[in-house]
């Protein structure tokens, strides 16, 4: 299993923290919430880590793309007929192609970060748009309710509510990309970005076809936030244009990636647990503020916390003469987290 | 049928847009042009404005002492966001600054909009109170020509200090050529917060000419951002005459758009356009 899956016992811990942790919480439909909302944005974070992390490609479009695979998934289920299981992998790839073409095109005319990110914000806001616009496909902002995938049968069958096996699912999805995160980092195609990273011209001179890995890299992003998007969507059994803006998922996604740490295998899941936790305690004391407090927190990590948790803390006990070996700071932090 | 009256109608109230939105991607554009900081919370300076004079009204002040009041506030606020924010900002160089300055500018934004909420949560406006003026046999709204002509003196009078003034042309030197300006004695951190301010009481401006003609509140603030963002793609990140041209040209198409196609059409042909200007002229926002 190590051969092919470098640290999969850790991942394997990590998602055992996961499977158990909603047992103390079962009856609290709250809480599964917050579990699951948690992964969802360490998905949307995973996504984010392979485009920008180690591609230089800032997506902001992510709730766009999102939104692309929740309506998608739900129309294609309701006009064909099929089960939305079906219909999940054709939007999931119609995103994908969507996140390929950006990346081709930004790849083929050499765009620099700051193109890519105002080339996706502008798609952004045009997603958002055509969602509230397309009535006649999306239901406009009032929206409609989104209880796909026969949950509910399950859950009756296995006696937990249906949020609860949401969450499971929500769950296998995040192992699922977890498991291709670190299989990718890993292989050729993890090699190819570091170089492409390090010096796109020199890569391009010994022989790495940029254009090609940076398009494969939108094409997974994309499939992974349509996935995100999709659940995202189930998990509040509703969906509205409001699921999917800027704000709602991008800069969120974008303060987990950079609390958790860019280019950390851990950094996702990590940040996703800090900011759901400051979110829920925002929902308990401070709800009104809870805008205010991750725009400043954008600020913040951005002009003095840029490296994320997981490096400072392995800093802080190598500091302390404390040797832990690689990325235990990381489980740690989960270990508090998924306790909570 | 659409009538001569209703087009030459529509052209004003669409100059009228577009003179608020050329106003907002000439913010823009003088602060990347100068700094290389694309100002993502441009749009809520506009609507602080705009909201803080609406509410200066409302104590009974008067509309010129309250927009004044209204702007006044916004330039002391850039100066703060300038000597503060934006000096971390300037700290890092190159690519680097400029994607540091696009996060801190929309975390900025982010917070603005988060603070607001809980205090000014309703719609605001700033009526003129002008009559409707009549061409032949057009009547267009007095608020959309104040708007306009507003609009060119200020814009006129920025034109005319970067071009006459020794300040403006130390200004357009660090445009050009940034060490060539420190090398003659020019130092660019103080011009840079000399325009930071100008370009947020634009903005000011911006947005209370569009409280004038319709309800602002806090959720139009990253709209207003977006607008800005469209016309300095569009027009070109570095130009200010190509962003006033732009700045127009949109304000026509989308006014336009809005009366025949409606209006979330109209807004992704906004978008697209942007979109299209990325794509075939990516040149405009680097170099």
């Amino acid at each position: 299993m190590s051969d092919f899956l470098p640290g999969g016992r850790k991942l394997a811990l990590v998602g055992l923290l996961f499977v158990l942790a909603p047992l103390p919480v079962m009856g609290s439909g709250y809480f599964v919430g917050v579990l699951s909302r948690t992964l969802l944005f360490a998905l949307f974070a995973i996504a984010l880590n392979i485009v920008f992390g180690h591609n230089d490609q800032l997506f902001l479009f992510m709730g766009g793309l999102g939104g692309i695979g929740a309506y998608t998934t739900a129309l294609i289920a309701d006009s064909v007929g099929v089960s939305a299981w079906l219909a999940l992998p054709v939007a999931a790839v119609i995103a994908g192609l969507i996140g390929l073409s950006v990346s081709w095109i930004s790849a083929r005319r050499s765009f620099t970060v700051i193109l890519i990110s105002i080339l996706t914000l502008n798609l952004q806001l045009v997603f958002s748009e055509a969602f509230i616009g397309a009535r006649g496909l999306t239901g406009g902002s009032t929206g409609f309710p989104y209880e796909l995938f026969t949950l509910s049968g399950i859950a009756e069958a296995a006696g937990v509510p249906t949020a609860v096996v949401i969450y499971y699912v929500i769950l296998a999805f995040f192992l699922a990309a977890m498991v291709l995160y670190i299989w990718l980092i890993n292989s050729k195609y993890g090699i190819a970005f570091e170089a492409i990273r390090e010096d796109e011209m020199a890569a391009e001179s010994i022989g790495i076809d940029v254009v090609r890995y940076k398009s494969i890299a939108g094409f997974i992003a994309g499939v992974i936030i349509a996935i995100a998007g999709t659940l995202l969507a189930r998990e509040a059994t509703y969906i509205t244009p409001s699921i999917f803006t800027f704000l709602a998922v991008d800069v969120i996604a974008l303060v987990v990636l950079i609390v958790g740490g860019i280019r950390q295998t851990y950094g996702p899941i990590v940040g996703a647990v800090i900011v759901e936790a400051i979110e829920a305690i925002l929902g308990t004391y401070a709800a009104n503020w809870r805008t205010a407090i991750f725009g400043a927190l954008l600020i913040l990590l951005f002009l003095y916390f840029r490296s994320g948790v997981i490096v400072k803390a392995q800093e802080f006990l190598e500091d302390r003469d404390v040797s832990l070996g690689g990325g235990n700071g990381g489980t740690a932090a989960v270990d508090t987290g998924g306790d909570g | 049928m659409v009538t001569i009256s209703t087009l030459a109608a529509l052209a004003v109230d669409g100059l009228a847009f577009g003179a608020s939105l050329a106003l907002l991607g000439v913010g823009i554009t003088l602060v990347y042009g100068l700094g290389e900081v694309l100002n993502l919370a441009i749009g809520a300076f506009a609507v602080i404005a705009a909201i803080l004079a609406s509410l200066l009204i409302d104590q009974g002040m008067s509309l010129p002492v309250a927009i004044a009041g209204g702007l006044a506030f916004v330039g002391v606020f850039g100066l703060v966001v300038d000597r503060t924010l934006l000096s971390l900002v300037y700290r890092s160089d190159g690519e680097e600054r400029i994607l540091i300055g696009i996060f801190t500018t929309l975390g900025l934004t982010v917070l603005l909009e988060g603070v607001m909420v809980n205090y000014v949560s309703s719609q605001y406006s700033l009526p003129l109170g002008l009559d409707p003026i009549r061409v032949g046999a057009a009547v267009v709204t007095g608020t959309s020509v104040a708007s306009i002509v507003i609009a060119a003196v200020v814009l006129a009078v920025l034109f005319l200090f970067l071009n006459r003034t020794f300040l403006g042309k130390a200004t357009r030197t660090i445009f050009q050529d940034e060490r060539g300006a420190r090398l003659v004695g020019i130092n660019p951190r103080k011009i840079r917060t000399l325009v930071f301010v100008l370009s947020v009481l634009v903005a000011g401006l911006a947005g209370v000419l569009a409280a004038a003609r319709s309800n602002v509140s806090v959720a139009t603030s990253f709209e207003f951002t977006t607008f800005a963002l469209i016309v300095s793609i569009v027009g070109g990140v570095r130009s200010l005459v190509g962003a006033v041209v732009a700045g127009l040209l949109l304000g026509l198409i989308n006014t336009m758009a809005n009366f025949f196609v409606g209006s979330y059409f109209a807004t992704i042909i906004l978008f697209g356009a942007a979109i299209v200007f990325l794509l075939f002229r990516p040149e405009v926002m680097s170099s």
